[in-house]
């Protein structure tokens, strides 16, 4: 039984429907990540499920239990805000107690769930200071701990590193991973940034312009992304992106790109048309001898374990290649690069990827 | 040439500010010279020639306007009344003021426009209507009547409208999510957030209604019911062409509300500006 | 966000009616009343007989509503244009300064605006008093004859707007204090690299900078004067109050000395169109002013 499920939902902000006819299921206890550039809509389909904004049409499905139509407070889900949100006047604990007060739990069981989660995040000697004493990450314990006291179906996190500085961030990142195997609940995790997604999520829904482009594991997307969105969304450096027509010679068939470099291409498609060739940096080798296509190097990136290669091909395009870290080439030599075949992704001029459905 | 230019301008920027000081001094004089001039005894005050302090210092006319006149029931008076006032327009003006901010209700704008056009109209044109109106509730000569009319004060709702606007959503979004009523989000989040604002608008209220003169002065005809901003000025009979002992009166009256000022001198300012803020 | 629409109107009515039920028990309905007394003959309280426009039409002929519209006028000239000028000027001076200086000047210049308008009568009643008074020892220095000042009709209005300066003027510095600290030092110093003296510096740049908070006094200060009142009434007490009135002064002699409700009511919406006239005209000029 999927705990939250959203059934063909749509909504107009006006007179513009942004979200159409969208349905998506999330597992019990999974980390589902929702990612996307900004204006994506991924952040508004998080805020239809907490209840933050109206589904003007369709279901919401939480635990089994239609909930499109409860209150916010009423959906058994908790939010954590980007900003955290936490009430300036009110100590760390007065602002885990708020929601729980709201609802009218005993006394005890207030004092309890909130001592379990202050143990849980290490906030044990926070808990009577205001936020304004506190720095970004205990802010962000503290708005963590306002959603586990809740002992919510699912956790709703609306970019929550974004606040953090970058070393921050990295340990923030594995604390959440941490959190989530503690607790075992459900987790939606809106981001932008795709490093998050692939090292949190359990699967990954990739949004573009308010529209699906892949539902999968992290690894999924990596390796068979559905659509040209989702192949340069993912992986840091993007991807290299050709377009190039298909002929059929003597050799077999063949790729032309635009700078009359010629590809053998060793794949079944169908027809002659125009498709777009994307292979990733990783796998474009640099070879002694003449191999698929070649250029001139113009920026080199040493980063320790490999070595970026931003070059340009004969017709003025860009690649970028990757080599060891001990690679000694230098900006302005004349190179060879080998495609590896294995990790071709072609796709067509919608977008989608033809090989691999 | 250089040298002569740097001391030319700080010689003018050194008399500008003695001039500044200057003026300042001169400017609070008369204040001065009412206070001294109340203990001095009234032989001293007609004197004539200038005596900048007390040949001798005398608090009798303070003695005798405490204790020979009906000042401690005008105080009273005024203590209640501008208490009254203010509490009670800064609870309505907090309570529509949220909502007007937060709820969607229908006629929200219209409201919202009633409410800035009520700026436009001088209070002083209603004093007849005011006067009729508490005349016929049978409130001349209470503190209601002299409270009534004074609840409008469209600065104040207007304030904690915009204050409650520049909340971020965020708040109310977490406050919902926690289960909160709309009641116990006013209470619990938006009020303690802008307690700078209340107690700003609280004292700049009750200073106002301290000093405020013309409807209490309509709304009163027995002695013992006015305020002491207007007693002050009615009971010529009981002083008499008694200067120092008026003056002594003056200076009980304005005693609380300079004090009010220089302890909360800074909400004062902030409450200024802000209401300034609005009418612009 | 999801919203129950009836029950955020239920709470927002709760909410909203301690005010609508003042608001419109003092405003909207003594406004109202204020119209319909107007075309009315009636005492200050009790019954009327309607009689159309007859109010408005004798004040053509009314004296003393002639004296009132003049004295006002004449009362606002004085007052809102040098007193404007004066508090931005004493602003300029303190600006200047700084630490507890500064708060202190601030303070002294401030505290008249704090005190009621009786206590300020009484200070610059007996400052002012024809035989004892501190301030008839300018007179002397002056080599001229010393003026009772209320009881001369010359210099009442002059004499008024003169207290009623001192009065407010903290008030407009206050204002022009936070203009000129929202100015950027930046601009200053650039403009003393560029060998601006004094007065271009003010007239090139402190003075368009500060325009909008100019604007803003004036305005205040305007429909402020418009309304004047108290001062007027105490300081003519024992004078010549006829000579001396103004409109808002005019309207409570019609109503409370002469008893006659339906007169003052028609000079009180006289008053309050001339008010509301002037605000918006204000308005529409400052926006026109800011867009130029």
């Amino acid at each position: 039984m999927s705990e939250i499920s959203l059934v063909e939902v749509s909504k107009s902000f006006g007179a513009v429907k942004v979200i159409d006819n969208l349905s998506l299921s999330i597992e019990e206890g999974e980390l589902m990540v929702f990612l996307g550039p900004s204006g994506s809509g991924k952040s508004t389909l998080l805020r239809m499920i907490a209840g933050l904004e109206t589904i003007d049409d369709g279901k919401l499905l939480i635990g089994g239990e239609p909930s499109h139509d409860l209150a916010p407070g009423q959906r058994n889900v908790a939010m954590v805000f980007q900003n955290y949100a936490l009430y300036p006047h009110m100590s760390v604990r007065e602002n885990m107690e708020f929601g729980l007060k709201n609802i009218g739990l005993p006394k005890l069981e207030i004092e309890k769930r909130v001592m379990n989660a202050a143990r849980i995040l290490e906030m044990d000697g926070l808990l009577d200071r205001r936020p304004s004493q506190l720095s970004g990450g205990q802010r962000q314990r503290v708005a963590i701990g306002r959603a586990i006291v809740k002992q919510p179906a699912a956790f709703l996190f609306d970019e929550p590193l974004s606040n953090l500085d970058a070393a921050l961030r990295v340990r923030t990142r594995v604390e959440l991973s941490e959190l989530h195997q503690k607790v075992k609940s459900t987790m939606i995790y809106v981001t932008h940034d795709q490093t998050e997604a692939m090292t949190l999520g359990d699967r990954i829904v990739i949004l573009n312009d308010c529209k699906i482009e892949q539902i999968g594991t992290p690894m999924e997307v990596y390796n068979t992304p559905r659509t040209k969105f989702v192949a340069g969304f993912i992986g840091s450096p993007a991807m290299n992106f050709f377009k190039f027509e298909l002929r059929q010679t003597k050799n077999g068939r063949e790729a032309h790109l635009i700078d009359g470099t010629t590809i053998p291409i060793n794949l079944e498609i169908d027809g002659d048309d125009i498709y777009e060739l994307g292979i990733r940096p990783e796998s474009v080798s640099v070879s002694q001898a003449p191999a698929d296509c070649s250029g001139v190097v113009k920026v080199v990136e040493r980063l320790g374990d490999r070595t970026l290669l931003y070059s340009e091909l004969n017709d003025g395009s860009q690649i970028v290649a990757q080599d060891s870290g001990i690679s000694d080439i230098r900006v302005g030599q004349n190179l060879n690069f080998r495609l590896d075949q294995e990790r071709i992704h072609i796709f067509d001029k919608n977008g989608n990827n033809v090989l691999n459905k | 040439m250089y040298f002569f230019n740097a001391q030319k301008v700080n010689l003018i920027a050194g008399a500008i500010t003695i001039l500044t000081v200057l003026i300042a001094i001169i400017w609070a004089f008369p204040i001065y010279w009412g206070i001294v001039s109340s203990l001095k005894p009234e032989d001293e005050v007609v004197r004539p020639y200038i005596e900048l302090w007390p040949d001798t210092l005398t608090f009798q006319h303070y003695w005798f306007a405490l204790t020979e006149t009906q000042i401690g029931r005008w105080y009273w008076n005024s203590i209640v009344t501008s208490l009254g006032v203010t509490v009670l327009t800064v609870a309505t003006s907090m309570f529509a003021g949220y909502a007007i901010s937060q709820l969607n209700f229908p006629f929200r704008r219209a409201l919202y426009w009633l409410i800035l056009a009520s700026f436009m109209v001088p209070t002083q044109v209603l004093i007849i209507n005011h006067f009729v109106l508490v005349a016929d509730m049978g409130l001349i000569n209470t503190w209601a009547g002299i409270i009534l009319p004074q609840l409008i004060s469209p600065v104040v709702i207007i304030v904690y409208k915009q204050f409650f606007d520049q909340v971020p959503k965020d708040f109310r979004e977490a406050a919902v999510m926690d289960n909160a009523s709309e009641l116990r989000i006013l209470f619990k989040v938006y009020i303690p957030m802008n307690w700078g604002v209340t107690t700003a608008l609280s004292i700049v209220t009750f200073i106002w209604a301290w000093n405020s003169f013309l409807w209490p002065f309509l709304a009163v005809t027995k002695t013992e019911m006015m305020t002491i901003t207007v007693g002050i000025t009615q009971v010529n009979d009981a002083f008499g062409v008694y200067y120092a002992r008026q003056l002594s009166a003056a200076v009980l009256a304005g005693f609380p509300v300079a004090l009010a000022y220089l302890l909360f001198q800074r909400r004062v300012t902030e409450a200024i500006t802000l209401s300034a803020g609005i009418k612009g | 966000m999801l919203r129950n629409h009836k029950k955020e109107s239920l709470v927002a009515l709760l909410l909203i009616s301690p005010f609508l039920a003042i608001y419109g028990l003092i405003f909207v309905y003594p406004t109202i009343d204020m119209f319909f007394l107007s075309f009315q003959k009636a005492p200050l309280i009790g019954d009327g007989k309607w009689i159309g426009i007859d109010n408005y039409t004798r004040l053509e002929r009314d004296r003393r509503f002639d004296t009132a519209m003049w004295n006002t006028a004449y009362f606002v000239a004085l007052s809102v244009v040098p007193g404007t000028l004066i508090a931005l000027f004493i602003s300029i001076g303190v600006y200047r300064l700084s630490g507890r200086i500064q708060s202190l000047v601030l303070a002294l210049f401030f505290l008249p605006y704090i005190l009621p308008v009786s206590v300020v009568y009484r200070i610059w009643d007996w400052t002012l008093n024809f035989q004892f008074g501190i301030g008839m020892y300018l007179f002397d220095w002056l080599a001229m004859d010393r003026i009772p000042i209320f009881k001369v009709t010359g210099w009442f209005m002059p004499a008024v707007a003169f207290v009623t300066i001192w009065w407010t003027a903290g008030f407009s510095i206050l204002l022009f204090l936070a203009g000129l600290r929202a100015i950027p030092a930046e601009i200053y110093e650039a403009s003393a690299l560029d060998n601006s003296s004094r007065w271009q510096t003010f007239r090139r740049i402190t003075w368009p900078l500060l325009w909008p908070v100019t604007a803003l006094v004036l305005t205040i200060q305007l429909i402020l004067q418009l309304k004047i009142f108290d001062q007027v009434y105490l300081f003519s007490v024992g004078g010549r109050p006829n000579d001396n009135l103004v409109m808002v002064y005019y309207i409570f002699q019609r109503a409370f000395v002469n008893n006659d409700g339906g007169r003052a009511a028609a000079i009180a919406v006289v008053l309050f169109i001339i008010v509301v006239v002037v605000s918006v005209l204000n308005f529409q000029l400052l926006k026109f002013a800011e867009r130029k």
